[in-house]
């Protein structure tokens, strides 16, 4: 039998790794590259129009993949390719603007409460936990039950399910700061609570929390692929959730996977490569250390 | 015993706090007498309208302050009757929709339950007592790929590969075939809400593994001579039991937002359709009811994990 060597204390073994970014780190960050370049470049890029329909004489959509539609050809003979990619666009800008409002208002409530306490502290706390009490599915589609449906109000929605975890670090992040000695001279130096929350505290939670961003992106995305299969995402325009729930019917699935299996590929890829850096991130700056885990 | 009871206070304290929110939320941002009513709702000038309206105010108490309103509510929903639903005839009552939906979910989610325990802990203490082997290495990133892959895809993966290609398990669901047909027809939408879960499960335990298979008493019970499985699943595992537990607790919330989901893939008529239904048709007492439902049990299951964790370790109470 063959188990790992003993150690001779008990202490975690902890490899000393050298701080350089490897392959692991850039063929992932290549991908995210690509994927965010192209969106972001779609209007100027030599694509089909996603809303042209490219009907064949004597043949019925959907169209295999061929060198004319690289993904094929959805049911109305649209081309898939550029689909996936217009799609790209929406869910990406779902991903970062609804992380970018969680840590916004989460961040800024829980660091504000890391810091002052007392009755704010406690307030904020409890609302976390109302928040956190919620299984993260049933808030958002309550939201969304009562609000039309646009790529704002679905990033703000999914966003206030991101609110308690965020708001919750950065909370744990700043008591673990708050009582360190640099606060300490500053706040003996005469500066005020806004001051010692940005020059102080910002710089040095802002860093750890950076890592989990992009693991709350893949987060937002899945969230909003999930809403799509619930038929309750956005009310125009594709997202790759659409793409694969138009897919997901059983004849389509049986006679032409391709129409479901290009967007899964593309987010698979995607939400995988997000996950990827954000752990290797998370390491990398060791959240551990910061107190994240407390 | 007084920590219990603050525990079950702050219980019932947050149930509270949701409950008003939904309620206040739902009854401020939607038109209660539109839902019902429909067009007529605004009518002023037709006698035999207002007469309906009336009728429907006073039915559904919409004409008493909402503070009001709301007691009524939680006085109906906490002995068992969750009103009637927003339409003409409000038939059937909503504890009727519920009773006939909410069955296939749980049994789907515990299913689910069931299958990411038996597939997670073994798959964990295999990979965590072989760690840095080639096969532990690919059992990784096959991890890897199952925590990455959203749930609505793999099952869309699933019902083509398993089910449409392969022909392994049925993918559709009949309501009306007997028990264990059901049962059989749930097994691969439960596979799929597992494998998510257990790929989280075994990430957690290899690394616990990796680090207990170090500990002094696992030295000593080799020198005892004990078998290797035995070694592994009396002593090696039991240290991370705590661990398992936590997961359970945050592991049970993701499988029942992930059968909302999944059953709409296998189209299975369970809480998630309903869910969907109500919320387009503004049928706010259906969607009310789910809500506090789902969430009253998210959060008895913490707390029943919070309990399990005492028993582990008694210094918890503290």
């Amino acid at each position: 039998m063959r188990l790992p060597a003993e150690s001779q204390t008990n202490a975690p073994y902890v490899p000393v790794k050298a701080r350089r970014l490897g392959l692991g780190f850039w063929l992932p960050m290549g991908w995210i590259t690509l994927i965010v370049g192209v969106a972001l470049l779609a209007p100027v890029l030599p694509l089909k129009d996603p809303t042209d329909y490219f009907i064949r004489s004597g043949e019925r959509p959907p169209y295999p993949p061929s060198a004319d539609h690289w993904f094929g050809t959805d049911q109305d003979a649209r081309d898939m390719f550029s689909r996936i990619i217009s799609g790209a666009r929406v869910s990406l800008a779902v991903g970062f603007m609804s992380i970018a409002i969680s840590f916004a208002v989460g961040g800024t409530l829980g660091m504000v409460a890391g810091l002052v306490r007392g009755w704010f502290d406690r307030l904020t706390s409890f609302l976390f936990l109302v928040l956190l009490s919620f299984p993260g599915l049933v808030l958002v589609i309550l939201i969304i039950a009562l609000i039309d449906r646009s790529v704002l109000t679905i990033s703000v929605t999914l966003a206030v399910a991101g609110i308690a975890p965020v708001g919750r670090l950065a909370r744990a992040a700043t008591l673990s700061f708050a009582e360190r000695e640099f606060v300490t001279a500053a706040r003996t130096l005469g500066a005020r609570n806004s001051r010692i929350l940005f020059r102080e505290l910002l710089p040095n939670v802002v860093i750890p929390m950076g890592a989990l961003v992009l693991l709350g992106v893949a987060a937002a995305i899945v969230a909003e692929g999930g809403l799509a299969f619930l038929g309750l995402s956005l009310e125009k325009g594709v997202t790759w959730g659409k793409l694969i729930r138009n897919g997901a019917g059983t004849r389509v699935l049986r006679d032409s996977p391709w129409v479901a299996f290009g967007p899964i590929t593309v987010m698979f890829l995607t939400i995988a490569s997000l996950n990827y850096i954000g752990d290797y991130l998370r390491d990398f700056f060791n959240v551990r250390e910061a107190g994240l885990e407390r | 015993m007084r920590f219990w009871g603050l525990r079950v206070g702050m219980l019932i304290a947050l149930l509270l706090a949701v409950s008003m929110l939904t309620f206040g939320a739902m009854n401020l941002l939607g038109d209660p007498l539109f839902n019902i009513l429909g067009p007529i709702a605004g009518d002023t000038e037709n006698p035999e309208n207002i007469a309906k309206i009336q009728a429907a105010e006073e039915q559904y108490y919409l004409d008493r302050p909402l503070p009001e309103r709301y007691v009524r509510w939680l006085g109906d929903f906490v002995t068992g009757d969750f009103g009637v639903r927003f339409s003409a005839s409000g038939q059937p009552p909503v504890s009727e929709v519920i009773k006939e939906r909410l069955p296939r979910t749980l049994a789907l989610a515990g299913m689910g339950m069931a299958f990411t325990l038996a597939i997670g802990i073994p798959w964990g203490v295999w990979s965590g007592s072989r760690s840095e082997t080639a096969r532990d290495r690919l059992s990784t990133g096959v991890a890897f790929g199952f925590v990455a892959i959203p749930n609505f895809a793999l099952a869309v993966v699933l019902y083509y590969v398993v089910g449409i290609r392969l022909n392994w398990l049925p993918f559709r669901f009949d309501a009306g075939a007997p028990f264990w047909q059901r049962m059989h027809q749930l097994v691969l939408p439960a596979l799929t809400l597992a494998l998510t879960g257990s790929a989280v499960y075994q990430r957690l335990l290899r690394t616990d593994m990796i680090t207990t298979l170090q500990e002094d008493f696992i030295l000593m019970a080799r020198a005892k001579g004990l078998s290797r499985r035995h070694i592994l699943l009396r002593h090696a595992l039991r240290p991370s039991l705590f661990s398992v537990v936590t997961l359970f607790g945050i592991n049970a919330g993701a499988i029942f937002g992930g059968a909302l989901i999944v059953e709409l893939v296998f189209g299975i008529p369970g809480v998630g359709s309903l869910f969907v239904e109500s919320i387009f048709r503004e049928d706010f007492p259906v969607v009310l009811a789910l809500v506090m439902i789902l969430t009253a049990g998210f959060v008895v299951m913490n707390f029943a994990v919070d309990i399990l964790y005492s028993v582990i370790d008694p210094r918890v109470r503290q």
